[in-house]
């Protein structure tokens, strides 16, 4: 019972690192309705300008702060440069370019930092945080991943809902030659939206990386499952792609703990191709009406 | 008549190929070999994303698939080579038809998704029983160069021959298939699949052969692949292997045959070519192997912004340029919109569509 | 002064995809007035909408306003000139609600207090929004998406108003009332409207002056009156 609670507790903390990636990826795909392949991989590259600010000024929160600003330009500079022109093409132009990208910004970390497992400083410590005398099986960073994620889910969703900014976010994403007609400079809406991305994106390579190390390809499985959890929400919902996260962290938890960590992503495998085949808007999408 | 000619120019390029093969060094045949297998790899891939407009992420694992079915069979039946081609592609095109059956429904970026998990999901597989696989160390695979034509009969320009001609006979296949009613019907599941269920054609199923013969080809080259090299684990068929693909594949030209070779030659020869040079200039190993990864990115974005239809499309172009023929419409995906006086038009002949207008996003 | 708060267009070559929708095409909308631009499907009146607002450039030929030249610019440009473009279908957004909707109509040209106060009067002007404004807009009728587009231009307080066919698809008692409300925005606020219709009859009851395009071309360009009492033009043309 012990372990049951342990399993689910980690699960969560590592369901809200997949929820972060499933949240940047929705973002992109509602703004541009294109799937961001270089999410990952951006968040590899920010954790190392993170890396490299805590090993100069030594501090934690420094390295923090810089890696979601390095995050929030990437997002933009990339949207701006190498997207915005096949925003308007077929679908494989994106998918193309994106993969690209994956594959660009890896090789330039592995340029730049090389290839060994760096080690990833946490926020705050590791030991085990009982209940009393019941180990609970996660630390007090745990907490500070799950609660990050929560504190910047809200955020965005105070941003979209209370502001004009979000206002414009969202009209673009819906309906960009409404948008457009009414005044709305959609590019640039566009680009924040990717920025904003890059910024959640960043977080979870904070967050995760401790636990993987850091090195060029470190991301591209938790990339594969963050896709997964915004599948199985909908990548049209960022609840969904909160509740994506946790389901999937949980679930996942559970063959890791309870079959052996090799089975995790072929059951991240089946997962995703059981929610592509039954019900492919995935939980929270919303059956739009159609057109009149 | 079109086999005729495909047969023709098979033999002719065979007889270039064999010329070479003998003046050329071991290393040399080796990695005629080499491109011999990625020829077959891109070709297939290729035809499933130029012609049939599907996309796959995941055609290592495909390769995977044939590569350990040809170790198993080799190791534990003995089965000549002859036979254990075949049979290798047969088994990937099985294991193509549950794919493509499973992603017949999906599109575009959920059906990239999906494969992309394929590619990073099935090596775990051969860890998980090791018993059968190998685990992470593998299974080695030996070819025997055959006694006909002596001891002293480099054994790498045997493989450079093997490789070879079964590349001449999936090429020819494929050049047959691509000109066929079949070939014409995928190009219209591309262009419109709308259009094209509404004529009659059975969109899945067009769908999923697409995916039989890709995975098919992707199979006889991964068993090509586990002679050449002489070893089959799951380290070689990392996700870096079906992007190499993807790579090879929109730079040569997606959707034409010749556009594989030039896939398959950037592939094998431009890495350890740049990676030579970038030693030689003082970056360390590291680095300097990091470089050919970082070009593929730029070439497939660069590719995709620039060139979308590849060196092949670029040389098209080029000898239409010369010969002052009017344009053919190559009709290869990612081709651009007309230009001119457009600065959004919301009638234009591509539009991403608003959000409210569709119900299920990821499949037909 | 002739000039003065007038849409100018004058010898226009649009269209896209290689084919010029409009071939030489001039008016003029004068100041407080309705024009509408009459004729049959295909004779380019959406392209003229969409060469004035900014979404196809033209290959030749100049659009101004108020004597600002506004060839060529950006759509998002052309809308802070004042050319508020209502196009046809109704481009609700209908994930959005009908607040929603409006505050994005509003949202280049007023602060936060602007918005309130723009907010407010198109409540007061148009009752039947105030009563659904926290619905989602998908679920009005057709005849309540049109009066929420033409109400949610009006939020940024433009010169000139582009109409699409307001009419397309609804009850010709819901047309009656659209048109009625268009000539009461002319009368009450001196807006100045082109309005492109291909139910002509209605369109050419509120309009000051009538334009019939024909292939591109402008045939007629005549007092809105006259037009509807020309019997052989009217058959020739708008066929009734």
């Amino acid at each position: 019972m012990t372990e049951f609670l342990q399993f689910t507790l980690g699960g969560i903390s590592f369901g809200m690192v997949y929820a972060a990636i499933a949240l940047s990826l929705v973002l992109i795909w509602r703004g541009t309705r294109i799937l961001n392949y270089s999410q990952g991989a951006m968040a590899v590259l920010t954790s190392y300008i993170a890396l490299t600010v805590i090993n100069h000024t030594g501090s934690y929160w420094e390295g923090f702060v810089v890696a979601l600003a390095a995050g929030l330009v990437l997002g933009a500079l990339i949207e701006r440069t190498v997207i915005r022109p096949v925003e308007n093409r077929p679908p494989l132009n994106a998918v193309v370019v994106t993969i690209g990208l994956l594959v660009l910004i890896e090789g330039i970390a592995g340029i730049i930092y090389g290839g060994q497992y760096r080690s990833f400083p946490t926020a705050f410590s590791i030991t085990g945080l009982h209940a009393g005398s019941v180990p609970l099986g996660i630390s007090r960073n745990d907490v500070f991943v799950a609660g990050a994620v929560l504190v910047v889910a809200l955020a965005l969703a105070a941003l979209f809902r209370f502001t004009a900014t979000g206002l414009r976010l969202r009209a673009a994403a819906f309906n960009p030659y409404a948008s457009r007609l009414l005044g709305v400079r959609v590019g640039r809406v566009l680009t924040l939206g990717w920025a904003l991305a890059g910024l959640i994106g960043a977080l979870a390579g904070l967050l995760v990386s401790p636990n993987t190390f850091l090195y060029p390809s470190s991301m591209d499985s938790i990339f594969v499952l963050g896709f997964t959890a915004a599948v199985i929400g909908g990548l049209d919902s960022p609840v969904g792609a909160i509740v994506g996260g946790l389901i999937l962290g949980v679930v996942l938890n559970y063959v890791g703990g309870y079959l052996g960590s090799n089975l995790v992503s072929i059951f991240g495998l089946i997962a995703l191709m059981a929610v592509l085949l039954i019900r492919p808007s995935g939980l929270f999408s919303v059956t739009r009406e159609r057109r009149v | 008549m079109t086999l005729l000619r495909h047969l023709v120019a098979a033999v002719v390029a065979g007889a270039v190929i064999w010329a070479a093969s003998v003046q050329l060094n071991a290393f040399r045949d080796f990695q005629m070999a080499e491109i011999a297998v990625y020829v077959v790899a891109i070709a297939g891939l290729s035809m499933l994303i130029g012609l049939s407009g599907q996309i796959s992420l995941g055609h290592g694992a495909f390769m995977a698939v044939g590569a350990y079915t040809a170790a198993l069979l080799m190791l534990h039946l003995n089965w000549p080579l002859w036979a254990v081609f075949p049979a290798s592609a047969v088994v990937t095109a099985a294991a193509g038809a549950v794919v493509g059956l499973a992603a017949a429904r999906l599109h575009g970026p959920y059906l990239a998704g999906a494969t992309l998990m394929l590619a990073v999901a099935l090596p775990s597989l051969a860890v998980q029983f090791p018993g059968v696989f190998g685990g992470d160390q593998g299974l080695s695979v030996t070819v025997t160069t055959p006694a006909a034509l002596g001891a002293t009969f480099p054994p790498t320009r045997w493989l450079a021959w093997v490789c070879s001609l079964a590349a001449l006979i999936t090429l020819v296949i494929l050049a047959n298939l691509a000109r066929s009613k079949v070939g014409r019907d995928w190009r219209a599941i591309r262009d419109d699949p709308v259009a094209a269920a509404l004529a009659g054609l059975n969109v899945a199923r067009l769908r999923v052969l697409a995916f039989i013969v890709s995975a098919a080809c992707a199979g006889l080259a991964g068993a090509m692949l586990a002679i050449t090299t002489s070893l089959v684990s799951p380290g070689s068929f990392t996700l870096s292997l079906s992007i190499a693909l993807l790579a090879g594949a929109v730079l040569g030209g997606l959707g034409t045959l010749i556009g594989a070779l030039w896939g398959a030659l950037v592939i094998v020869l431009v890495p350890t070519y740049v990676t030579d040079v970038a030693t030689s200039h003082g970056f360390s190993g590291g680095v300097a192997a990091n470089i050919p990864i970082a070009a593929y990115g730029v070439v497939l974005i660069v590719v995709m912004l620039l060139f979308p239809h590849g060196i092949q499309g670029g040389l098209r172009r080029l000898a239409r340029l010369l010969l002052s023929t009017p344009p053919a419409r190559l009709g290869s995906p990612g081709q651009r919109q007309p230009a001119g006086e457009l600065t959004e038009d919301p009638n234009a002949p591509y539009r991403r569509p608003p959000v409210s207008e569709h119900q299920e996003e990821g499949t037909s | 002064m002739p000039d003065q708060a007038a849409l100018v267009v004058e010898h226009i070559e649009s269209g896209y995809g290689g084919v010029m929708a409009l071939r030489d095409v001039s008016i003029r909308a004068n100041p407080g007035t309705i024009t509408a631009v009459l004729g049959a499907n295909g004779a380019g009146k959406t392209t003229l909408l969409a060469t004035i607002s900014g979404f196809v450039r033209p290959r030749q030929g100049r659009v101004a306003l108020d004597g600002t030249d506004l060839t060529r610019r950006a759509p998002e440009q052309i809308v802070r000139a004042g050319v508020a473009h209502v196009p046809e279908g109704q481009a609700v957004i209908t994930e959005l609600t009908v607040e929603e909707n409006l505050r994005v109509g509003g949202l280049w040209r007023h602060g936060p207090q602007g918005r309130a106060a723009a907010l407010a009067d198109a409540y007061q002007r148009f009752p039947i929004l105030a009563t659904a404004r926290h619905r989602s807009a998908g679920t009005l009728s057709g005849g309540e998406r049109q009066i929420l587009v033409i109400a949610r231009a009006l939020m940024a307080s433009p010169k000139v108003l582009l109409l699409d066919e307001p009419s397309l698809g609804l009850a010709p008692r819901i047309v009656a009332q659209v048109m009625s409300l268009i000539q009461r925005l002319r009368d009450e606020s001196g807006l100045t409207v082109v309005l492109v219709e291909q139910n002509a009859r209605s369109a050419l009851a509120i309009a000051d002056v009538g334009v019939v395009l024909n292939v591109g071309r402008v045939v007629v360009t005549e007092d809105a009156a006259a037009l509807a009492a020309d019997e052989a033009l009217r058959k020739h043309y708008l066929g009734f």
